[in-house]
């Protein structure tokens, strides 16, 4: 018996197993690419040959790609990142009380007392220190992104970089390049920066205090790590399966969904072999124009959302 | 004359029945869409705040259907709206659309004599009778007090209901047949109609629902494109809102206002955190906040346009009182620029957080 839980991100798309005890047995880290749905049935392509369909007792969705994946798996759990971040850190250690997330695209701060989230932000206008950012910046200096915090790490003496918007940053970085500083000293510099843009803008206002967790892919950045430590003046654990938090809190989120006596609306590791379509038109039933997204299996509909009047979701077989 | 005005949520119910009955013609701009906002922010400047935008789209719509003639309200309070006539005057004439402007506005700014040659330009055009006008602005008033009350009532029992989505899709039926009526008379038939049916929903007393109070500046709370239908979705979650701010409200209160009587409730409950009016709705924000504890709401959220002086202020001062009251208090920015998805997730997890933080509170007692 296990639960799946899957999180679509933007850049990568997580699908763990746990078991009834929330233990991780599976964990598949996928990069998204823009194609949520192939990425799926990639996935699901893996776990076939290993488990079967019965196995799965109930399933739980998250990140941006949530509404088209659950139409796509049958989900019970359709919950918004936020909350399974929390529910997955909680269920490591009831004593968290701050939770640093950054993602992709998406950097959050989650407040929580005594295991309840009291209060969250994420990032509005700006997506500097995301993880798509420093992947950029890695490229372009042309160090794996797997090394990128060991770099840092090796600094002496950081050089300060500009850090309030991801093009100045950059800008900033390559002056200080062709001043002739190490790379080490810019790379741990940017980090710093990155922390800097990120405590004074998401978490502006917010009580950071410890436990702190911080997860999400970016956390595999041990330099990112340094440099929270150094600005916070304590330390951030980084929980074992720290990128796939999202996908371990949806899985768990679900299992309390099914708990209440329903049968899990999995549609089956099955859908990896389907033909699934998916497109989008500007409906022009009247002035407020929704797009309206559907989504084909073999030629059926299996889902449709976006219409605010209902006229299409409604129409739904399934 | 051709009149047209800017949509503000509810107030075109009320507009329409008032020019039919006056006789005057008048142009309905087509609802705040995608279009509307798209035209706006091509003609607009690009730090002006969202409301400056859709109304600019209204205006072209409506004049490509032949208004010549814009109703606005106008304000010399110390907010940006105070300049929204005048910057929009200019628009348009460097658009070369031949347009006039009535900009109403109360006799303390602008002299009651001013006023009254304002009203009598919209009033000499129509050719009924001094009784036949006071009524047909009677009935107006009527109409917008109907479907405001109507509307409140509808997110208020959206959380009890017994069959989800009915009070959404009678809200919904309601404004379609309200707008497609031939007259006043019709209208408020149709309206206490349905006033009737929302009514008597099936609900279910023993539910306790989640209650939100929508806060913050008046035009992003009140016309649902600009905070992407913030409140069918909370009807859709099963969470009872309300929202004090409406045009009914407005005009209540901006009537009472010349003898400082107007919400004397808000006032006294911002006491503490905002004593001062420092333009648009800051104080009512506050006082609203406030008010949402005492009754036993569980939490806020504040809507604004990115670029507001006024809730920034009020921004500034609500997790103090968030604080104080044990109450979280969400804010959501929006302009064009803001992407539904992040703007969605927000308002889930804050659902989520209000729902569990209850559970938990459960737990302890």
């Amino acid at each position: 018996m296990y639960y799946l839980g899957v999180d679509v991100g933007s850049v990568s798309t997580d699908i763990v197993l746990l078991d009834k005890s929330f233990s991780v047995v599976e964990e598949l880290y996928l990069k998204t690419r823009g194609k949520p749905i192939q990425v799926i049935q990639e996935g699901f392509k893996i776990l076939k040959s290993k488990y079967d369909d019965k196995q799965i007792t109930a399933v739980g969705v998250t990140g941006s790609g949530r509404n088209i994946t659950s139409f796509l798996i049958g989900a019970d759990a359709v919950k918004n990142e936020i909350t399974a971040h929390a529910t997955a850190a909680l269920n490591i250690d009831k004593e968290v009380s701050t939770i640093i997330e950054i993602g992709g695209q998406d950097s959050k701060i989650i407040i929580l007392r005594e295991g309840i989230v009291l209060d969250f932000a994420m990032n509005t206008v700006c997506a500097a220190g995301t993880g798509s950012f420093l992947d950029r910046q890695a490229e372009r200096l042309e160090i794996p992104i797997e090394e990128f915090g060991d770099y840092a790490l090796k600094s002496t003496s950081p050089v300060r970089i500009a850090g309030r918007c991801a093009v100045f940053a950059e800008s900033d970085m390559i002056h200080k390049q062709q001043l002739g500083y190490k790379q080490e000293d810019i790379i741990r510099g940017l980090c710093e920066a990155l922390v800097r843009n990120y405590l004074n803008n998401v978490a502006k206002g917010k009580e950071i205090i410890q436990k702190v967790f911080f997860q999400g892919g970016v956390a595999a950045n041990r330099g990112m790590k340094a440099a929270f430590e150094s600005a916070l003046g304590f330390e951030v654990y980084i929980p074992p399966h720290y990128n796939m938090m999202g996908a371990i809190g949806a899985a768990i989120l679900s299992s309390e969904t099914v708990k209440k006596g329903e049968v899990t609306k999995f549609r089956g590791f099955n859908i990896a072999q389907s033909n699934v379509l998916q497109s989008s038109f500007e409906c022009d039933g009247c002035p407020n124009r929704c797009e309206v997204v559907t989504l084909e299996e073999n030629g059926n509909t299996i889902g449709c959302f976006g219409d605010r009047c209902g006229k299409h979701s409604s129409k739904m077989t399934v | 004359m051709k009149i047209t005005f800017p949509h503000l949520g509810n107030v075109c119910f009320a507009a329409k029945a008032l020019f039919n009955e006056l006789g005057i013609e008048c142009v309905v701009p087509p609802p705040n869409n995608k279009e509307a906002l798209e035209i706006g922010t091509l003609y607009s400047p690009e730090e002006i705040c969202l409301p400056f935008k859709i109304m600019i789209g209204n205006y072209i719509k409506s004049i490509e259907e032949g208004a010549d003639t814009i109703i606005i309200t106008g304000s010399c309070g110390p907010c940006r709206f105070g300049e929204y006539c005048e910057l929009q005057m200019n628009i348009l004439k460097k658009l070369n659309k031949k347009v006039d402007f009535i900009v109403m506005d109360v006799p303390s700014d602008i002299g009651i004599k001013e006023m009254f040659s304002r009203i009598g330009k919209i009033s000499h055009s129509s050719s009924k009778s001094k009784k036949e006008k006071i009524k047909a602005l009677y009935k107006a008033l009527k109409i917008i007090n109907m479907i405001d009350d109507i509307e409140a009532d509808a997110h208020y029992i959206a959380g009890y209901e017994k069959n989800t989505g009915e009070a959404k899709r009678f809200l919904n039926k309601c404004k379609r047949d309200a707008i497609n009526s031939k007259s006043a008379d019709e209208m408020i038939n149709i309206l206490t109609e349905y006033k009737r049916k929302i009514n008597s929903v099936e609900i279910d007393k023993q539910k306790k629902p989640l209650k939100i109070a929508i806060i913050g500046e008046i035009y992003t709370i009140i016309e649902p494109f600009s905070n992407f239908y913030i409140e069918d979705k909370l009807m859709d979650y099963g969470v009872s809102t309300k929202r004090t701010l409406s045009p009914s409200w407005w005009v209540k209160n901006t009537a009472l206002s010349p003898l400082r009587i107007n919400s004397l409730d808000i006032k006294k409950a911002s006491k503490e955190y905002l004593p001062l009016c420092i333009g648009g709705h800051a104080r009512e924000c506050i006082g609203e906040a406030v008010i949402a504890k005492n009754e036993g709401f569980d939490g806020a959220i504040q809507i604004f346009p990115m670029g507001c002086m006024p809730e920034i202020v009020s921004k500034a001062i609500l997790p103090t009182v968030s604080k104080d009251l044990n109450m979280p208090i969400m804010s959501l920015i929006v302009d064009e620029m803001t992407g539904e998805a992040g703007y969605l997730t927000r308002i889930e997890a804050f659902i989520d957080l209000l729902e569990r933080r209850r559970k938990s509170v459960l737990f302890r007692s």
